[in-house]
Formats: structure tokens, sequence, C-alpha cells
């Protein structure tokens, strides 16, 4: 009954969606609509995991535009790959992507994904994510904001 | 002289020569088979072969004792083959006694005094055909199961006593009988003493149950018998309407108290979960599907046939009980991570329901519903032949996973599908049946008592209007329950990946176990699809119990409720459920004919391997209903750290422990056995060992004796 107070006197906290970017063709016209993601972080700093809770929070709630997180890659859609490939990591990357069933997507989210980021060069460091998966779809930011996560998301659902 | 009684004799004297083929002693040193137990027994050892087997080594007793030698495997084989001739010979006069061919037998120079009355009649003969049947699969199952050559000798007396305890027909035959299977059992329970300490300690609580169940029933059917002109069944039949209430309710308690704790009835069930899983693996599905089903006869025999149906709170107090067991039992066996353990408590649940059935069969006959009291004991009765197939079929599988792996820890189990792939069936066949969901056989029976249950309500009285619906959700709690129980021991102890080095190493038990299992099998299919095939003889021996009862179910495919409306068709729902498993099946091929399929590795998380550590036990299957029940059950937990030398932050090792109790054993039984104990200690300062204080004593209670006399007289 305390939730349901609670919930009645906060009232609605999203934000207003913006307006959805102009594509000339969809990334993957099958995923239209609704995609589920499963995160996986090779070696990130924890900084992204935190921008991704709060796309998927109340305020940027990214669920509207179809995008959700789901607890295996077997339910997966798409991979949401943060921070560089760690050594340790790169089998594991290697095996989730193979786990995910056709079509399936890869987005890197943050500047470590996109091109290892200040861990550069670092002897425990295999390589961005595109060195070792196929990559459709970057997000930049040293973290990236929950907008650019967002509006990559609506790119993939296209809504 | 009779068919039926025919063939009773040929069954007894079969088990006779079973016994004898069985216990002879061996020529040859090397396979006398366990001597060791041999002292114990009746079976005579000889002193020569004591004097052997001390000197014998340890692998030669194993060998011996596995039944290695020519020789002792064909004693083995004739001796299986004459228990199976038995249980035939007894399955043939049960069921010729169930269709009407009764027989009396009066042999006054038996037993002195009293001498010995056998009667045959429907309810006997059920019970005789029952144990008959599953003498036969345990047998045939005993000539390959590991056993000593005591156990191989007493396991046909055993049978042989529990085949007359149900045609005996007066106090003393009855009493002497009855004693004669609980001393059989008791030899066969405590076979392994010397090699496992929990073997003895069952041993026993089993002794002393069993024998204050039996003073129980001595108390009350004496008492009984003391208000009638004979001690004969008939006699004490035409007494009965004489006595004073106050006389039949006592003589019903104390009966009842002894009948229930044979039948491992909660509260006096201690004994069953320690001695079934203890006693070797035939030997337990011989006590778990055909002794304890005694009790329930005691209950009927005494409580209807000779006191005359009596009043509404006796059969109160029978569904309470029946009520209680259940629940308790499957709530006991669900969190149970021992197989045999498990079974055993699902056999006290099984008892349960039983009773549950005939205490509503009592109620109503006393409310003068006699069609609705036939239905229920119907019910009852059919579920004890049905807890009696697919007991039978549990158990010898059990011992089959014993035998190949040394274990009975659900735990430590799992894998055995590829390894043991007749047992892993048996076993499956059987967990089917116990968990009372349409194509098993416990279903009919469950569907026929709640069907009794419901339909009671319309019944009049106040007892009647609460008790009822209770009744009808602890059987289907119960049913519920059974069904995580079984899937818990048929998927963790035979799926899945072997969790120790035993289950790997696990081979298929001989041909003749295979056999026992399948004939038990057989019936546990035979008894799901057509169930009317022994409904009018059970109807025939509830006819015996309540006299008025006549026939509550008719039709040979499609059962019809006599009493009340309602009907089921076993037959039609097996062939309905097969047909619609396969029309999914077949339709998930056919839509999947058309899609890509891409090869893919096992999902492991991206790490390694999986390994056996990562499955699920028994223990944390059971893990979610132990926390649901966790008022009623109350778990024991304990959590021991140890923290490193340098600082009380660091932690070196944590250890913890997990177990479910008894709960009722803990608060009823602990404060007896302490006050016992208390008692006797004190005792002990009595005797000193001073002959005059001996002298004291009884000078001063001579001295007592005299006052007391010379005040009262």
């Amino acid at each position: 009954m305390r939730l349901w107070r609670k919930i009645r006197r906060t009232g609605r906290v999203a934000e207003p969606a913006p307006p959805r970017a102009a594509h000339d063709r969809p990334l993957a016209p099958e995923l239209r609509g609704s995609v589920q993601l499963r995160h996986v972080d090779a070696g990130s700093c924890n900084g992204c995991e935190i921008e991704i809770s709060s796309a998927f929070g109340p305020v940027y709630d990214a669920e509207r535009y179809g995008a959700r997180l789901t607890a295996s890659p077997r339910h997966a859609d798409a991979l949401l790959v943060t921070g560089p490939v760690t050594r340790n990591m790169a089998v594991p990357l290697r095996r989730t992507y193979d786990a995910v069933p056709e079509p399936k997507l890869v987005v890197a989210v943050g500047d470590c994904a996109r091109n290892c980021g200040v861990f550069a060069g670092a002897y425990g460091v295999v390589g961005a994510v595109a060195d070792v998966l196929p990559v459709s779809l970057e997000v930049p930011g040293c973290p990236p904001h929950p907008e650019a996560i967002v509006a990559a998301l609506r790119e993939l659902t296209d809504r | 002289m009779n068919l039926a009684a025919a063939a009773f004799a040929a069954a007894l004297l079969a088990a006779a020569a079973a016994a004898v083929t069985a216990g002879m002693p061996e020529r040859r040193p090397v396979v006398a088979a366990g001597t060791r137990g041999g002292r114990r027994s009746v079976a005579a050892t000889s002193a020569v072969d004591r004097r052997r087997s001390a000197a014998r080594s340890a692998a030669d007793r194993r060998r011996s004792a596995a039944g290695a030698s020519s020789s002792g495997r064909w004693r083995a084989v004739v001796a299986g083959g004459f228990g199976a001739v038995s249980g035939l010979a007894a399955v043939v006069a049960g069921v010729a006694a169930m269709a009407g061919q009764t027989w009396s037998l009066d042999l006054p120079g038996v037993l002195p005094l009293a001498g010995v009355r056998l009667v045959a009649d429907p309810l006997g003969g059920l019970f005789v055909a029952v144990t008959g049947a599953v003498a036969v699969a345990v047998a045939v199952y005993g000539i390959g199961y590991p056993a000593h050559r005591p156990v191989r000798a007493a396991v046909p007396l055993f049978v042989a006593s529990m085949l007359l305890v149900p045609v005996a027909a007066s106090v003393g035959t009855f009493l002497v009988c009855w004693e004669l299977m609980a001393l059989a059992s008791l030899l066969l329970v405590v076979a392994d003493h010397r090699r496992r300490p929990a073997v003895a300690e069952a041993g026993r609580w089993y002794a002393v149950m069993t024998h204050l169940g039996l003073v129980a029933i001595l108390i009350g059917l004496v008492l009984f018998a003391a208000h009638a002109p004979s001690d004969s069944f008939a006699a004490l039949r035409s007494a009965a309407g004489e006595l004073s209430p106050a006389v039949r309710g006592l003589v019903f308690v104390a009966t009842l108290a002894g009948f229930a704790s044979k039948a491992g009835i909660v509260p006096l069930h201690a004994w069953l979960p320690r001695a079934h899983p203890e006693a070797p693996s035939h030997v337990s599905a011989l006590m778990s599907a055909a002794m304890v089903n005694l009790g329930v006869y005691g209950i009927l025999r005494v409580g209807f046939d000779l006191l005359g149906v009596g009043t509404g709170w006796w059969w109160l107090l029978v569904l309470g009980a029946g009520a209680l067991s259940a629940v308790y039992g499957i709530l006991q066996a669900v969190v149970s991570t021992d197989l045999k353990r498990l079974l055993g408590y699902s056999t006290t649940e099984n008892l349960g329901l039983v009773l549950v059935g005939v205490g509503a069969g009592g109620m109503f006959a006393v409310a003068g519903n006699h069609l609705l009291a036939g239905l229920a004991l119907v019910a009852a009765l059919l579920h004890v032949v049905n807890h009696a197939a697919f007991k039978t079929l549990l158990f010898l599988s059990a011992g089959s996973v014993l035998r190949a792996t040394g274990t009975r820890d659900l735990d430590r189990l799992g894998g055995l599908r590829a390894r043991l792939p007749a047992t892993t069936g048996m076993f499956a066949l059987g967990a089917l049946a116990a968990s009372a969901l349409p194509p098993g056989n416990a279903f009919v029976s469950e569907w026929l008592l709640l069907q009794g249950l419901i339909h009671g309500l319309p019944v009049s009285g106040v007892a009647t209007a609460i008790t009822m619906p209770v009744a009808v959700a602890v059987v289907a709690l119960t049913a519920g329950l059974a069904v995580a129980t079984f899937v818990k021991a048929f998927g963790v102890g035979f799926l899945a990946r072997p969790r120790s080095e035993e289950a790997e190493r696990a081979a298929e038990s001989p041909p003749s176990m295979i056999a026992g299992m399948a004939v038990a099998g057989l019936a546990c299919v035979g008894l799901a699809v057509a169930p009317a095939a022994v409904l009018p003889g059970l109807a025939r021996a509830a006819g015996v119990a309540d006299r008025s009862a006549g026939e509550p179910v008719a039709g040979a495919v499609t059962l019809r409720l006599t009493a009340v409306a309602g009907s089921l068709s076993p037959l039609l729902l097996v062939i309905a459920l097969a047909a619609a498993v396969a029309a999914v099946l077949a339709g998930l091929r056919l839509a999947g004919a058309g899609l890509a399929r891409r090869r893919a590795r096992l999902w492991d998380c991206g790490a390694g391997p999986l390994s056996p550590r990562m499955e699920y036990t028994a223990t944390s299957f059971a893990e979610p209903l132990q926390r649901i029940f966790d008022d009623v059950l109350q778990p024991e937990l304990d959590v021991d750290v140890t923290h490193a030398r340098e600082s009380a932050y660091l932690v070196e090792s944590v250890e913890f422990r997990r177990r479910v109790p008894d709960r009722i054993e803990r608060r009823l039984y602990e404060p007896v056995l302490a006050a016992v104990q208390a008692w006797g200690r004190a005792g002990r300062g009595l005797a000193t060992g001073s002959v005059h204080r001996y002298l004291g004593y009884g000078f001063s209670a001579l001295t007592a004796l005299l006052i007391v006399l010379a005040v009262t007289r």
C-alpha cells in the first residue's frame, strides 16, 4: 500500500521522448520495434554500466522504445559490449556472441569499447570490440551520456 | 479342501522349501555365505563353519556374500524359484478367497491352550494376494541381490508369517503370527549390523516399537476376548454387541495404537524411516509394500468386522491420524536426501492416505450411508494395492542403485540413466505411479478417495461437515508434494551428470534383479490401465468390513460410481495422454522442419566446462519447499566460521551444516527416552550390591503387604 501511495505521489518522472532521428534504412529490419539486449562487460571500469543502468531507469526509460535487457544471450537479439576486450574476457565474449541466435547485432558502448580509450596498449588488453566481433553500432563517450545510449538503442528498434 | 486352501498350503510349503534351500549349510569352505550374520539367525550354523569363517579373509567373504560361487548361485536360483512359486500360490489363494471360496481350518493340537484357527475370507484374501504378489517380485529379485545366507533363508519365513496373519481367526493364532512376522522382519533388519552402526540403532528402535505395538494389540484383544465365550474371531464378533461402550472404545484405541505403529502412522512412525532404509532392499520392499498393509488389515478387521462399526469419534481419530501422517510423511520425504529414507517416509504418507479412506468409510458407515462408506473403503483398499505395486518397484530399483553405487545419498548420485538404463526406466515408472498423476495407478485410487470425500459433505453431522473439506485439502496437498518428491528423487538421482566416483563407476544389475523389478512394473501398468479388474474383489473385501456396503464402482473400461455421479476411464485417459504427447512432439517436429538449424555450444556463461558441482542437488531442489514449510519442519542450521590467527576480520574456513530432524521424534520421543534413562539411573541407587540391603527390601515389602492385607481384609 505504501508503494502504491509512493507511485501515486511521485507520478511520472520519465523525460519527454525526444523526436525520432531520421535514418535512410533501419539497421536490422527483422528486429524493428523490439530488441532484447544482453550486456557483456568485457573489461570496463563500470562507468559505462552506470550510464546503461540509468538509461534503463525511470528517467530515460529506454524500455518505452522497445529495448529490453535480458539475462541470457539465448534470449537476446543484440549484445551491448562495454570496455576494452581483456585477455580473460576475449573467449567468453566470443562464446556469448556464438550463443546469440541469428539475426544478431553488436553495440559497442563507450570509448574503451570503440578504441580501447585510456587502456590502449595495456598488457592485459586484446583490443577494441571491433577486433573480436563484427560491430554494427558504436556509442562514443567516456562514459557516454544516457541520452546517447538511448538514441543508439532507438536506432536499433527504429522507434 | 477347495482351491483356495490348497493354494494356501502350497504357498506355505514352497516358502518352507525356499527357506530350507537357502539356509542349508555349505559344504565347501569358500562358499559358506555370510556366516557372520548366521550366528544370530534361526538357521543353524555349525561350529565347524564358525571356525572356518574366522579364518577366512575379508575378500573371500565379500565374494561369497555376492554369491560368486556356482553352487551358491544355483541354490539362490532354486530358493528364488521356490519363493516365486510360494508367492504365486499365495496370489491364487488370495484371489480365490476374494472370489468367495472361503475355507477354515481348526488345528487344536498345534498351539497349547488356544490351538490354531485359520479362516480365509475376502478381506484376508486381499492381503494374502497382495503379500503374495510382492513376494513373487522380491523372490525373483533376491536371486541376484547380494545377501547373506541367513537373509536368504529368513525372507521366505517372513513371507510365510505375513501370509498367516490375515487368515488367523483367533486371538491366540493372530498374536503368534503377528509376533512371528515382527521377529522375522527384525532379523532381516539387523542383517548388516556388524558393518554399519546405524543398522543396530535402527534394529533397536524397531524392536522396541514393534513390541510396544504388540503389547497394545495384546491388551486390546485380550480385553476383548475376556468378554467373549472363546478367543475365536467368530465368538468375538457375536460378543461385540454386548460390550459396554467404554470397553469397546478401549479395545479399539489399544488395537489402533498397535496397528498404526505397524503401519508407520504419525506419531508412531519413528521406527519406519530408520528400519526400512537399513534393511536389505528386497526386505525393505517386503516391509514397505506388504508388512505395513497388515496394520491397515488389523484396523479393518477389529474396527469394522469384530467390533461392528462403532462410534463416530473412533473413525474421526483414524482419519485425523491418517491426514497428519499423509502431510507429515510427504513433507519429510520432500526434504530427505537419502533415497531409501525418502521412500520410507513416502510409505508413511501413503498409509496415511489409506487411513483417511478408512476413517471416512467408518464415519459414513456410522452415519448410515453404506454406499459412500463402501466407496471410501474400496478407494482405501485400492490404494493399498497400488501402493504395494509401486513401492515394491521403487524399493527394488533403489536396491539396484545401492548395489551399483554403494550409496543411497541422492547428493552423491546422478547420471545413472546412461549407466543403469533398465533400473532408471523402472524407477521412472514407479515414480510416475507414486506421484498420483493420470497415467500412474495411484491416480485412480486417489481420485476415488477424493470422490468419496467430496460427496461425503451432504452426510449429516458437524464432524463430517468440518472434516471432509480438510481431508480433501490434505489429499490435494499431499498429491502436489508427492510430485515434487518424486521429481527430485528421479531427476537428481538418475539424470544429469554423476556427482561422485561411485555413481560414475556404476554398472547395471544382473537380469534376475531386473526381472524382479519388471514383475512389479507390470503390476503397476496393469493397475493403471485396468483397475476395474481388481475392483469387484476389493468391493467384496470391503463387504466383509461393512456388511451392507454393496458394490460402489461398476464398469469395465469406464469406472462409474454407483453411489454418486462420477465416472473415470483410466485406459482411455492413458491412450488420450499418449496420443496428446505424440501429437505435440509431431507438431513441434513439423513446425521446426522448415527452419534453418545451427549447432551451438551448450551455454555455460561463456566460462569453462560445466562441472557436476554446478548441478541441482537434492538439498538445493528441496530448499524452496523447506523454506515455505519452515515453521513445520524447523530445520537446524549450523554455521561455523574459523577466523585466521592474525585477525578476526580474515576468515580461514566456513562450515555450513543443515539437517531437518524429525520434529515429532524430538518433541515426543526424546523426552520420554530421557525420562526413562533418568529413572534407570535413579534406580541404580537402590541396588548397591549389599545383601543386607536386599534382605531389608524383602522384609519391608513383605511387612507392607501383610499390613495392607490386614487392613483391607
